[in-house]
This record gives C-alpha cells, sequence and structure tokens, in this order.
C-alpha cells in the first residue's frame, strides 16, 4: 500500500458515516429552500427597478426644467447655482419674463428698480472687476447668448486695448442674421458714467443702476444691420439682469 | 425547473447527497456544520441546475462550491479559525476506543490545525480520491498550487500529529 493509499483509507475511514448523526436535509427540503431564495431574489429584482424607476423619475422631474403652457414663463432654481454672483453658467438658468418696461423715449428703455432682479432669478451682473474696461467680458457674454441664441459661437470681433474707467464691461461679436452679418456691440456701463451710443443704438438703465447699451452695423457702408428688429426685445430682456 | 429537471436533480441528490456530507464532515471538523454546508450548496446547484450545462462537471461544481462555502465561513470573525505554533498538549492525545473512532478523531482534530485551503486540498485528493489535475479543476487553481499545497497540508499535519498519523489504521 502507498502512502497516497494510506493516507486516502485513513480519510475514508475518519469520515466514515458510522458516527454520522441523520441527514439534517433532504430533497424536498432543498426544493423548498431553492424556490424559497429565488422567489425572495426576484421579488428584490422588482423592488429595486421600482425603486431606481422611482428615483430617477422623481429625480429627472427635479432636474430637468419643465416647460408650462405659457412658454419661457417656466423656472426653476438649479440646484448648482451659487447664490452670491453671478456667473458666466448662468445662460443653463431660464429667466423670469422681465418686469414690463415702457419706453421712455426714442432707443432710450424705463429702468428696473434699483437693485432689483428678475422674481425668482439671480442678482443683477452688475460692474465689471477689472481696472480697464472688459471689452470681451464672458459674463455679461453669458448673459447675451441667454436671450440672443444666435450669437452662441459667433467669433469675438477685432477691439482696440484702449483702458476705460473700471467696471465697464463689453461684449463685440461677429453676427450674422440670415444672410445678414455685422457687429453687435453690447456694452454695460457701471453708475455714474454718461453713455454715448452710437447711432441707432438702443440704452436701458439697468437693475444695478448702471446702463446697457446695444447697437448693431452691417458690414460695410449701407449694409443691413443683423438684428436690428431686435435691439429693443434684447435691451428690455438685459436690463435687469445688469 | 420543469419535471424532467427535477427528476435528473432529485437523482443527483439521492446520489451523492451522502458523499458531500463526508467531504464536508473532513472540511470543517463538525457534522452540524457540515450538513449546514452541504445543503447550502445542494440548494445551490438546484437554483443553477438548467444553468449547468456539462453534466460530467456536477461534481467538480458541487465541490468548489463547498470549498468556497467552507473557506469563506473560516474567514468569518466568529468563526476565524487561530493558528499557532504550538498544538494544544492533548491534540495528539489518542482516546481510549477502537481503532476507527480513534482514526476519526486524531484525523479531524488534526485536520483542524491545517489552513483551510490546504485542508481542501487534502480532502479532495484522500477522501474523494481525485488526482492533481481533478482537484485543481475542482478548487479553480493551477496543477502546480494543488501539488504545493498538498505538500504543505501533509507537512502541516504531520506536524500537528506527529508520529500518531503514522502509527494510525484505516480501519472501519
Amino acid at each position: 500500500m502507498t502512502d497516497d493509499e494510506r493516507l486516502g483509507a485513513l480519510f475514508r475511514a475518519a469520515a466514515s458515516d458510522s458516527a454520522a448523526p441523520e441527514p439534517g436535509f433532504d430533497h424536498d427540503s432543498i426544493v423548498r429552500t431553492s424556490r424559497r431564495i429565488t422567489a425572495r431574489r426576484r421579488t428584490a429584482v422588482v423592488v429595486g427597478g421600482l425603486a431606481l424607476f422611482a428615483v430617477v423619475g422623481v429625480g429627472g422631474a427635479i432636474v430637468l426644467p419643465g416647460r408650462t403652457a405659457g412658454g419661457d414663463a417656466a423656472t426653476v432654481a438649479a440646484p448648482m447655482h451659487a447664490p452670491e454672483g453671478p456667473s458666466a453658467d448662468s445662460r443653463a438658468q431660464r429667466k423670469a419674463p422681465p418686469p414690463a418696461a415702457a419706453e421712455g423715449g426714442p432707443g432710450v428703455l424705463m429702468a428696473p428698480a434699483p437693485g432689483a432682479a428678475a422674481v425668482g432669478g439671480p442678482p443683477p451682473l452688475g460692474p465689471g472687476t477689472t481696472q480697464c474696461a472688459d471689452r470681451q467680458d464672458p459674463a455679461l457674454r453669458a448673459v447675451v447668448e441667454e436671450f440672443l441664441p444666435e450669437a452662441i459661437g459667433a467669433p469675438e470681433a477685432a477691439v482696440t486695448e484702449e483702458c476705460r474707467p473700471g467696471g465697464e464691461r463689453g461684449v463685440n461679436l461677429e453676427v450674422g442674421d440670415g444672410g445678414t452679418a455685422g457687429l453687435l456691440t453690447v456694452q454695460y456701463l457701471p453708475p455714474g458714467a454718461a453713455p454715448s451710443p452710437p447711432e441707432g443704438a438702443v440704452t436701458a438703465p439697468t437693475a444695478s443702476g448702471g446702463t446697457v447699451v446695444v447697437s448693431t452695423r452691417g458690414d460695410g457702408p449701407g449694409a443691413p444691420a443683423p438684428f436690428a428688429d431686435r435691439l429693443h426685445p434684447l435691451v428690455t430682456q438685459l436690463a435687469p439682469r445688469l | 425547473m420543469d419535471d424532467a429537471s427535477e427528476r435528473e436533480f432529485a437523482e443527483y441528490f439521492r446520489a451523492r447527497r451522502d458523499a458531500v456530507r463526508r467531504t464536508a464532515f473532513l472540511l470543517c471538523g463538525d457534522w452540524h456544520r457540515a450538513d449546514d454546508h452541504a445543503q447550502a450548496a445542494f440548494v445551490k446547484l438546484h437554483r443553477h441546475w438548467r444553468r449547468i450545462r456539462d453534466r460530467d462537471a456536477l461534481d467538480a461544481w458541487v465541490r468548489r462550491t463547498l470549498v468556497r462555502s467552507v473557506v469563506d465561513e473560516s474567514r468569518r470573525p466568529w468563526r476565524r479559525e487561530r493558528f499557532t505554533a504550538e498544538p494544544p498538549a492533548d491534540r495528539a492525545v489518542v482516546p481510549p476506543a477502537s481503532e476507527a473512532v480513534t482514526t476519526r478523531h486524531v484525523l479531524v482534530d488534526g485536520l483542524r490545525a491545517v489552513p483551510p485551503r490546504q485542508r481542501a486540498v487534502l480532502v479532495l485528493r484522500f477522501l474523494d480520491g481525485l488526482d492533481v489535475a481533478g482537484t485543481a479543476a475542482a478548487l479553480n487553481c493551477s496543477e502546480g498550487t494543488v501539488k504545493s499545497q498538498t505538500a504543505h497540508g501533509l507537512t502541516a499535519l504531520r506536524a500537528v500529529l506527529g508520529d500518531a498519523l503514522d502509527d494510525l489504521r484505516p480501519a472501519g
């Protein structure tokens, strides 16, 4: 008998059934337990699926902004929005309609109350923080793109490096409106700065006490200006946000 | 499961229950816990019966499930086995009884002192009579691992039992 055979005989003797108690389970108990576990797993899967569906559904209803029958009247505060100041991401938010503004004269609109913002909307952008005027201000551009989606992706127009008093913001874009191309300029002047709008510009006092000036001109003398018919609505929408 | 599958499972259960219990007993050293492990393995087999296509591999599948169950249990904090350099003083003391009872007591006590994976290799090789390749397939490891675990397991068993292992008689 080899060593392996002897060990095998020893192991079989040690595991002999002679001293073993009666088995504690039979075929029926195995099948019962198996079916119970299977049913429990299936229930858990169904409940888990329903819970996931509920979480995704409720979460989606909260996160995604819903549209009401009134179209742009819908507004949802984004949970990630920082309440302490304006942000370039504010384009992601939908805006409440601005208070109705009456025109105070040709090209000049009535101001919202100083410091006021759209109800439920972000606070006004206010003056810039740089020493010189920022002629291509990202925060101002974000607000403009919010109300003029055609400006999204428009190339920045060449601007001079003229240093104007701090707090002024500006955006100069090469835009196209159908077959019409030209330059769109949006300028924010801080409180106390006197505007000198070019011909055809539309101005309005802003919520922060400053002035917004929007103008457009076509490429070349006599060329039609893009978005000329949308300057008034644009200024009306920008004023409460600036 | 359909009726034909249920009949197949019942047939396999009747044929293999006692063998699986014996293997579980040497793996854990206690008949009641062996029943628990064997029952868990058969329940798992019943749940997966239709998905196991290779009927020739059923034994290997059950052995693997059984070993995994015992090894996993040995890792739980309340069941964790502690290995000591010195065996308890009365570990190799042969109780005054018949040779079969003596063999069972000494060998089962000695196996408890062997680490679980090495114990599993020894049980599959010497109780179930598997060769190196069969043991490797059952434990899902390489043949080299089986060889080394066998050598280490036997060394550990001899370290615990000493001459008692050679004195045992495979009676019963």
